[in-house]
């Protein structure tokens, strides 16, 4: 587990879309934080990424994180 | 070249037993440890028994004259290596399928240990069976002794419970979703049921060092992944594939890096004590046993 593996985002859920902008991961737009908690809920398990709340109403998702195989 | 008189056996007798038995009573069982399963003792004890005559018959054979048959037991001997990328490559193929992996260093401490001990089993046998060749079956059966008592002081290796304390502590999240043992943070949960689980059913603990070999011992990332292995093989982890979040997780006091560091799980059985116990029945690893002497992050004072 030395090797940290590199992070790379895949998703991001948010309700506000103002706060995210372009890049390489698709971006969910959702109504309101429930469904955007469960969106992101979805997403981690069907994909084995993480989920991590940036709390400006946006949620992102990274594969490969905090020693999860 | 035919021996001069009769073949004396009783060395070979007498070392094959005490190399057996050493390795023999180095076997050990359990949910983390190989070989776990019928198999694997049989492979195990098989070897033992190669190991144990190979030790045994070199001075018989030397004693008679056939260097022939030393030449080849020590050639016998050197397969032996194979022992431990065969324990390696077994653990490595089985990293892939167990959700809490043991980590490099683990593994190679379990191979290195296995392939010691049939080294080990062969230095006892050859040494009890010169005892017996010169000294006669009962001293030589004494230095059989006294050999696997000394082999097994000297191969139980340190344990974590040796240089670190540990103690429950409570799971929290703050700023919404970071979540805390104590005051370490472990990392940020973005999902409100899995915060919520771990609000319920987590299991914190502590891990203080009792000094700097503890520390040195806790920075190592190897170390830390081989006592989350040994925690979750101990209670369960709920986890499974699709879950990451859920990985049960030992991770250092990071910003402030005071030394010690804290280990989150979600159990499957919710007993702290038996996670306390896993933790300090954790080997030390190798690899963790740098020296602390002169890194100056491990010579703080508070911790002496």
């Amino acid at each position: 587990m030395g090797d940290a593996p590199t992070p790379v985002m895949f998703a991001i859920v948010t309700t506000n879309k103002e706060a995210v902008y372009g890049g390489m991961s698709p971006i969910f737009v959702a109504q309101d934080e429930l469904e955007r908690d469960r969106i992101a809920m979805w997403l981690t398990r069907i994909t084995n990424c993480i989920a991590h709340d940036l709390h400006n109403g946006t949620i992102i998702l990274t594969v490969n994180q905090a020693g999860g195989a | 070249m035919s021996p001069s008189g009769p073949i004396d056996w009783s060395p070979m007798i007498v070392g094959f037993i005490a190399g057996f038995v050493s390795r023999i009573v180095s076997i050990k069982s359990g949910r983390s440890h190989y070989p776990g399963y019928p198999s694997g003792y049989i492979s195990q004890v098989a070897l033992a028994i190669i190991a144990a005559i190979i030790g045994s018959s070199i001075i018989v054979s030397l004693v008679s004259k056939q260097f022939t048959a030393a030449t080849f037991l020590t050639l016998a001997a050197t397969q032996f290596r194979d022992v431990r990328a065969t324990e390696r490559t077994t653990l490595e193929k089985e990293e892939g399928l167990i959700l809490v992996s043991r980590g490099a260093g683990y593994i190679e401490g379990i191979a290195i240990t296995y392939e010691a001990r049939n080294y080990l089993a062969m230095l006892i046998a050859l040494a009890t069976s010169v005892g017996v060749e010169y000294l006669g079956v009962i001293i030589g059966g004494i230095i059989g002794i006294v050999t696997i008592v000394i082999g097994e002081i000297y191969m139980a290796g340190p344990h974590m419970g040796d240089v670190v304390e540990v103690e429950p502590a409570k799971i929290r999240f703050e700023k919404g979703s970071l979540l805390y043992v104590g005051d370490v943070m472990m990392m940020e949960v973005g999902l409100p049921h899995s915060r919520e689980r771990y609000e319920q059913e987590g299991i914190g603990v502590i891990i203080t060092p009792k000094g700097p070999r503890g520390q040195s011992a806790l920075w190592n990332v190897s170390q830390r992944q081989a006592i989350s292995h040994e925690v979750a093989s101990a209670v369960g982890a709920q986890k499974d594939v699709g879950y990451p979040e859920q990985t049960p997780l030992c991770r250092m006091d990071m910003p402030k890096g005071s030394g010690r560091a804290a280990l989150s799980i979600l159990p499957v059985q919710h007993d702290v004590q038996a996670v306390i116990r896993a933790i300090k029945k954790t080997p030390m690893l190798e690899s963790g046993k740098w020296s602390p002497i002169r890194s100056p992050i491990l010579n703080r004072k508070e911790l002496d």
